[in-house]
């Protein structure tokens, strides 16, 4: 099955062109490198950045929307060049950026008609009363967005972005600081999006989200690529089972046959392992023979979080780190 | 040009849906009219209301378009700058929309402070003089608004953008030709103000209130509107964030 899906890409790879093409793109701010040499191709799918904080994300995207200049390399946005052709490609784009921007003192239809005016939309009207019976919207349009939840916002910037039917629609963070019912409704509309044959190329550090709804998953990590491929292909990669141990204080990683260790996160080690139910007593023999103090122990099949993990190392800055403060704040305060 | 009216027309109708900021936008230039065109004593003038309205106005102008600045500040805190900026809608038409918002709207204040003026005792001018006073004061928007918006493109954040309208805002005032004609002036403060863009705009309004084609400060505002409008549009087709 898989085997077919692949040459499904490769032959339409062949037979058009693909939708977005980074080679080597680079970006420097002054002497941080945000975005360390990409090269990527991109077709009719939803494929998604997935990093923690400031590992390049948005700088991937404001380059690839023409709104920032590359240091180095290249890219094509539907045939376009990003430095030469940036017209045409704003014309075959949307763009959603990662903080909201809709007019609090307009209405929504009236935030979604000034899109499509720009735009140059036809038959504006009718195409904006779509869009918002699309997005859900219909009910709410002639209220201000003043009356608006967070959701609902974010839907009317991507009913914003429908209005001119992108082939290509650039979303970053979608979802962030939404609740869940409401993240699982705007992946339900990027579906959507994806069958009528649009391609979309999100960001999020949504591991969950990116392993249930995307085609392809790009881990990026200091502006580094550090694994590509089907949420699948990448879990598949990793062994059969992991193995998550809790453990108080120090631990060195034992060299058990069969095992093999993944990361650290917190208090966390995380292992794989072919055959977990075997490995589990050996190894809580083994690592309470080393010394290390195990408070739990879960087995569980591989989930991206175990794919960054084992692609990007321990999260230095963002998840780990807060959780660590977190967990001392909530100490000194008992 | 492609959405230069939408651009323009989002701005209205903030505006209109705002309502404060048309009233407290007016205060200024309505107590300088009123506290010193009517209680100054002066010598070199019979009427100093009719001396001091042309400069009133186009103060009105100047704090309406260096205001207009921070609009798009705002836009570009905002967030929606970047959703405009990758739009395929031309980007100078971001400033065009921008510039005929401010100047529209600083005409709307001017015709404020002129019904003022008239009803503490300026001279009544002929349909044609308030014309061309009009298109003296458009093109006078033009450059500023142009001037104020590109700044507010390439400063960080909005106390910055203050900062910088109140430092030009009152030294362009006072070395002006607004207050004072040059020949009561000290020679330095002459100089200054025979520069300074803002007593083209005054001068001409007060030549065509004294009946007079004002062709010199005309084409003089002409140009420099032009120059800038040029430059500024250059800037913003190129403009990355
Ligand atoms: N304008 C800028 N000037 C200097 N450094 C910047 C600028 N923008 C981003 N950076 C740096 O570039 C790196 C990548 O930032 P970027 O915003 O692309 O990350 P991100 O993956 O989108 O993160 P997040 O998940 O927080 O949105 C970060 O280290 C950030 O500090
Ligand atoms: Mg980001």
């Amino acid at each position: 099955m898989r085997n077919t899906g692949t040459d499904a890409r490769e032959w339409d790879g062949e037979m058009t062109m693909n939708a977005i093409e980074t080679s080597n793109l680079t970006k420097y701010y002054d002497a941080l490198c945000a975005v360390d040499d990409l090269t990527l191709s991109i077709n009719n799918e939803i494929f998604a950045l997935l990093g923690p904080n400031g590992s390049g994300k948005t700088t991937t995207v404001l380059m690839l929307t023409t709104l920032l200049h590359p240091t180095k390399g290249s890219a094509t946005v539907c045939g376009n060049d990003i430095l030469r052709n940036a017209e045409e490609v704003r014309s075959c784009i949307s763009y959603v950026p990662q903080d909201m921007a809709v007019d609090i003192k307009l209405t929504g239809r009236e935030n979604v008609r000034f899109f499509a005016d720009l735009y140059g939309v036809e038959n504006a009207k009718d195409r904006v009363d779509e869009v918002l019976a699309v997005m859900e919207l219909t009910d709410r349009a002639d209220d201000l967005i003043k009356t608006y939840s967070g959701g609902m916002r974010r839907r009317l910037e991507l009913a914003q972005a429908l209005v001119h039917e992108p082939s290509v629609l650039f979303l970053d963070e979608p979802t962030i600081g939404l609740d869940v019912a409401a993240r699982k409704k705007i992946w339900e509309h990027i579906r959507n999006l994806r069958k009528k044959g649009m391609t979309i190329f999100v960001t999020t550090h949504y591991m969950d989200e990116a392993d249930q709804f995307c085609d392809r998953v790009g881990i990026i990590s200091k502006g580094r690529i550090a694994a590509l491929g089907s949420p699948s292909e990448l879990k598949a990669r990793l062994m059969k089972d992991v193995i998550t141990v809790r453990i108080e204080g120090e631990c060195t990683p034992p060299h058990i046959e069969g095992v093999i260790f993944v990361g650290r996160t917190g208090d966390e080690v995380s292992f794989t392992a072919e055959n977990g139910s075997e490995a589990l007593p050996v190894l809580a023999d083994t690592l309470a023979r080393s010394g290390a103090a195990i408070r739990a122990m879960f087995l569980r099949e591989p989930t991206l979080d175990d794919v960054f993990l084992q692609a990007v190392g321990q999260q230095e800055e963002p998840h780990g780190f807060e959780d660590a403060k977190f967990r001392i704040m909530l100490r000194r305060r008992k | 040009m492609k959405g230069i009216f939408t651009y323009m027309k989002r701005d209205f109708l903030k505006w209109y849906r705002g309502r404060v900021a048309v009233v407290s936008a007016l205060v200024m230039p309505a107590a300088w009219l009123i506290f010193v065109g009517l209680a100054l004593p002066v010598k070199f003038t019979g009427n100093y209301l009719d001396f001091i309205t042309p400069g009133i106005l186009v103060m009105t102008m100047l704090s309406a378009g260096l205001s207009g600045g921070a609009l798009l500040m705002f836009d570009k805190i905002l967030g929606f700058l970047n959703k405009f900026l990758a739009l395929p809608t031309p980007r100078s038409s971001i400033l065009v929309g921008k510039i005929l918002f401010i100047t529209g709207r600083g005409l709307i204040q001017t015709t404020i402070i002129l019904v003022i003026a008239l009803m503490i005792g300026a001279t009544l001018m002929s349909p044609l003089q308030y014309l061309l006073t009009y298109f003296v004061l458009f093109l006078f928007g033009v450059l500023i608004s142009a001037f104020a918006t590109t700044i507010a493109l390439y400063l960080d954040d909005h106390d910055s953008y203050s900062a910088f309208s109140t430092m030009i805002s009152m030294p362009l005032f006072f070395t002006s030709s607004a207050l004072m004609p040059y020949d009561v002036m000290p020679a330095w403060l002459a100089t200054l103000a025979r520069l300074n863009p803002l007593s083209f705009a005054i001068d001409a309004v007060r030549e065509i209130g004294a009946g007079i084609i004002p062709s010199l400060s005309v084409i003089l505002l002409v140009t420099i509107s032009a120059v800038i409008l040029g430059i500024c549009m250059s800037v913003f087709r190129r403009v990355t964030i």
